[in-house]
């Protein structure tokens, strides 16, 4: 689904973000990629959907290889679903506006059409009876959940997770990461960003481990943390644990 | 990525650079288009870009100048003492607006509450009031309707009449004020308009500055034993001045600009000697130019002034 | 004997020696201050230059017999306030209370039905013209009774259309003042007053906003030739005093067209205004636009939402949230500024004044004259200021998102 090829980025003030960065993601796969801050994953995670663009390398989503060519831009943000830290939703709209504005604007569906699929989701995630309310009035983890239902929402093939647990208090980091469990269990392919390791050990296939924009360890999550090959890997284990 | 034989329309990369070349071209049109078109017609009306009849005399008086003016002497002259009548009221008006400001922002916050909503109701009818209205009001109703001779209002050092303002040891000599200084009514007129009008807007920021500070400044200060007063003058205005000096750059600059609604009461400024210079000679595009020209220089001084005392400010911090 | 009254008043105006000083010395001088100028209102006033002259103010030297088309637009723009102000009682939103005539409603009507009655008694306006205010302000209350009672029946399709006779009734009043379509043509050197000033001021509003949003955007744009393009512009006009730019406007707007092609001296009052406050309201919508997470954009986007959808849709409505008050604030600038068109000539309200004033019989009425017009200035540009809190509040009740 997703095949990342020495991708390598230079932000505008030179700094060298990606250097070389080599990921395959198959069909239904849950990638987990950790690593210390600054090392480069969202910047990495946001070159999928082409929030940031990069200048060597080359990827390739669902088939389609990402150029400058606005076409094939347009045609992966509508595959590619991404959840961000912040949640994102669009405040001034109901939780159900937020999740229909895309397909109607985007796919050109009929609105009530959308709108049906929009509760159906809602209800998937636990929130159904808040659609009609203001995203300000939820708490961080029902706005979370609202921001994965609006992704949902133009059915992608793909779900990017930027850390989606770390801007939440504890006690709603649960409701969030069930909910994802789920669409992993439903076959959705997903690349998750996150610290939780309780959630890359039983959801993930597997662990990426980046570290000064360049992936150093790559395996299931089963060998990732009870015998990771490299150093790097093993002092990064020894600092969140 | 890859970019070849992609059609420029669908270039993420080229699209930005289309775009600003479009806006760009179109742009350029256009100024052509206004040049040419001035050109021509100055050429026409025989008026193309010239500096030299700022030398010819003026032919016209000034009521009241500080640099000593005369019809003989030539039209930059004229324009020159324009410009320092505007400076003199703007640099007064500064002065007093600010004066007047800090004490109606204060009041806001004053222990009376009749005070407190004098100065609300001040700011309200003020804001909502043309500054020009408000000019011409000064002007016709009440300085144009001060008392001459004897009964002009008298206060020590001062004296208001309709012939002009007195400072000094002011004297009737012949039912005729004197004194060591004079301005005339049209300039205080126009002085107490901006300084009302701009009071206004400054009480309105010195309040935001105020407000700004946090609640618990004031309550350290009463606990140990200030005075409202003396929390308000040594504990919270040196606070806010942080919020309140950017603030404040703009408000003297629309001061400075707003006193080009000099001529409202019949006092000849930069922009009122200006007109009549373009009557007279027909060059509106130099007139213009010089205008435009010397508020901008105005406003930066300003500008590069307020940053300086930005910098003060904000660096009293550390 | 501590009533609380008086325990109110000792906090409030007697809580120190010095405080207790300065409220007697204001009340004293309060006091004195409004009996003055209740003597002079009542007694020395001479009210008769308005009197005499509430045509002129009103409308300028707009042709006697042309002046029906004022009436008639006069005539539609209260039927449809009443309309549009039923209808949005009576169509109230899942987020807006379903009252049909909540207090400040009744107090409106209360007050807009003592305006009819008081005022053109008040101005010793003749019969004919009284009654027709009465019968303007009975319809516009007709109206708003009867949208609110009926406007629920109104079928979908047509109410989502009824917002859009406001731009029509702008150009057909348009057409009705300046003729055209077999009507007359009244110049616009005729027009003045009210009219002109109205005029004036709605115009350079209604364009100076998508001008103004336009010019933050490109403020803010990636792209560098529209930002500093964008910056030149707005600090240009921001450097420079109104009243020169109207004087540019004046005499050498004819240098930089083609011969014939320059506006009538109004319209070219009216474009400088509009391009004066794009770049003041450019301002406001920037600091708006400001206020808008980068994360906004960025969701929109990876959603699919091409670049200018994400900017209509996501963007620009929470933007323009932020930059309502500012936004406002410059519009009622901008109608107080529109004073300035008396100095160069033209006879707006200010200009009609002078014109009046200049006319032997009411020489040295300027007390009157300039207190009318005041008053006329504050009361709209208070209801202005107003309204746009009391929207603000009703927009923040919901959304004060910390999404
Ligand atoms: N717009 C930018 N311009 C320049 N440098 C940037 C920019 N955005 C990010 N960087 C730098 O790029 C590096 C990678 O950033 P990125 O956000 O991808 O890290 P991360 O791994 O997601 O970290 P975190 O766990 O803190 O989110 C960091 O060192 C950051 O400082
Ligand atoms: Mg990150």
């Amino acid at each position: 689904m997703i095949e990342a090829r020495g991708v390598e980025k230079w932000y505008p003030n030179g700094f060298h973000a990606l250097r070389g960065v080599d990921l395959t993601v198959e069909q239904g796969e849950v990638v987990v990629i950790m690593g210390p801050s600054g090392s480069g994953k969202s910047t990495f995670l946001r070159t999928f959907n082409a929030l940031e663009d990069f200048q060597k390398g080359a990827i390739t989503v669902d088939g389609i290889t990402l150029s400058d060519d606005l076409r094939h831009i347009d045609a992966i943000r509508r595959e590619v679903g991404m959840v961000f830290q912040q949640f994102n939703l669009f405040p001034h709209l109901t939780v159900l506006e937020n999740l229909t504005l895309a397909p109607v604007l985007v796919r050109k569906l009929p609105k009530a059409e959308v709108q049906r699929r929009a509760l159906d989701l809602l209800e998937r995630v636990g929130i159904a009876e808040q659609a009609h309310k203001y995203p300000g009035q939820l708490s961080g983890g029902q706005q979370q959940r609202v921001a994965i239902a609006r992704s949902l929402c133009m059915e992608p093939r793909i779900l990017l997770f930027d850390e989606p647990t770390s801007a939440l208090d504890p006690e709603m980091v649960q409701e969030v990461l069930e909910v994802m469990q789920g669409l992993a269990r439903d076959g959705m392919t997903m690349v998750v960003v996150t610290h939780e390791v309780r959630f890359a050990r039983q959801v993930a296939h597997r662990v990426v481990l980046m570290d000064a924009g360049v992936v150093v360890e790559s395996a299931p999550p089963e060998q990732f943390f009870a015998n990771p090959q490299h150093e790097r890997s093993r002092q990064f284990l020894s600092q969140i644990s | 990525m890859a970019t070849a034989g992609l059609p420029w329309w669908r270039n993420r990369r080229l699209i930005p650079w289309l775009v600003q070349a479009g806006v760009g071209l179109a742009v350029l049109v256009l100024v052509a288009f206004l040049v040419t078109n001035l050109v021509r017609n100055l050429t026409a009306a025989g008026l193309l870009l010239s500096w030299s009849w700022l030398d010819n005399p003026a032919g016209f008086d000034i009521a009241e100048t500080w640099l000593p003016f005369d019809a003989g002497l030539p039209y930059w002259r004229g324009l020159l003492a324009g410009l320092v009548n505007t400076l003199r009221v703007v640099v007064l008006g500064l002065v007093g607006s600010t004066l007047l400001g800090t004490l109606a922002g204060t009041a806001s916050f004053s222990g009376n509450a009749l005070l407190r909503s004098l100065a609300r109701v001040y700011v309200e009818v003020i804001r909502n009031v043309p500054l020009l209205l408000q000019l011409v009001f000064w002007y016709f109703v009440v300085f144009l309707q001060l008392p001459n001779g004897s009964a002009a209002i008298q206060i020590p050092g001062l004296v208001l009449a309709k012939s002009g303002l007195y400072l000094g040891q002011p004297e009737l000599v012949n039912g005729v004020w004197q004194a060591s200084m004079r301005v005339s009514v049209e300039f205080g007129a126009l002085l107490t308009g901006l300084v009302v009008y701009t009071g206004a807007f400054i009480a309105e920021v010195v309040r935001g500055g105020v407000a700004a500070v946090p609640a618990g400044q004031w309550e350290a200060a009463r606990s140990l034993g200030f005075s409202p007063l003396q929390t308000l003058r040594s504990i919270v205005l040196p606070q806010a001045l942080r919020a309140i000096v950017p603030g404040l750059n703009s408000q003297y600059i629309s001061l400075a600009k707003n006193s080009s609604l000099a001529v409202a009461c019949g006092y000849t400024d930069l922009y009122s000697v200006a007109e009549t210079t373009l009557n007279q000679t027909g060059r509106a595009v130099e007139v213009v130019l010089i205008l435009l020209g010397s508020y901008l220089v105005i406003d930066l001084t300003i500008s590069a002034l307020m940053n300086g005392l930005n910098q003060l400010v904000q660096l009293k911090e550390r | 004997m501590d009533s609380p009254l008086l325990r109110r008043l000792r906090r409030d105006l007697f809580a120190t020696p010095l405080d207790g000083l300065i409220s007697i010395v204001l009340v004293v001088a309060l006091a004195a201050s409004a009996a003055g100028l209740l003597h002079w209102a009542l007694v020395q006033a001479q009210w008769a230059v308005i009197q005499a002259n509430s045509t002129l103010f009103a409308v300028g030297r707009y042709p006697l017999d042309q002046q029906w088309r004022l009436w008639l637009l006069t005539i539609l723009l209260a039927a449809a306030t009443g309309l549009s102000w039923g209808l949005l009682r009576a169509l109230p939103r899942p987020d807006r209370p379903a009252r049909l005539w909540p207090f400040n409603d009744r107090l409106a009507a209360v007050l807009l039905a003592g305006l009819a009655l008081g005022l053109p008694l008040l101005l010793r306006l003749g019969t004919a013209i009284q009654l027709r205010w009465w019968v303007i302000t009975a319809l516009l209350l007709l109206a708003r009774w009867a949208a609110g009672r009926w406007g629920r029946r109104i079928p979908d399709p047509v109410r989502r259309w009824i917002p859009l006779i406001w731009p029509l009734l702008y150009l057909l009043g348009m057409v009705l003042i300046s003729g055209g379509l077999g009507l007359v043509n009244v110049s616009p050197s005729e027009w003045g007053g009210l009219l002109l000033t109205l005029l004036e001021a709605s115009f350079a509003i209604l364009l100076c906003f998508p001008l103004g949003v336009l010019l933050a955007l490109g403020r803010r744009s990636a792209l560098p030739l529209l930002r500093w393009g964008a910056v030149l512009y707005i600090e240009f006009i921001r450097g420079a005093p109104l009243i020169t730019l109207l004087f540019l406007g004046q005499n050498i707007l004819g240098f930089l067209l083609p011969g014939g092609l320059a506006p009538e001296r109004v319209w070219r009052a009216a474009w400088v205004l509009t391009f004066f406050a794009a770049a003041y309201v450019a301002e406001a919508v920037r600091s708006g636009l400001a206020a808008v997470p980068l994360g906004q954009l960025e969701a929109a986007r990876s959603l699919g939402l091409a670049m200018p959808q994400a900017l209509i849709h996501v963007v620009l409505p929470q933007a323009l949230r932020v930059a309502l008050p500012a936004t406002v604030g410059q519009f009622i600038t901008l109608l107080q500024d529109t004073t300035l068109l008396s100095l160069i000539g033209l006879l707006d309200l200010l200009g009609t004044a002078r014109t009046v004033m200049a006319n032997p019989a009411f020489l040295g009425k300027n007390a009157e004259v300039y207190l009318v017009l005041a008053v006329l200035f504050w009361g709209c540009c208070a209801a202005l200021g107003l309204g746009s809190r009391a929207l603000e509040t009703r927009l923040n009740t919901h959304s004060t998102a910390k999404a």
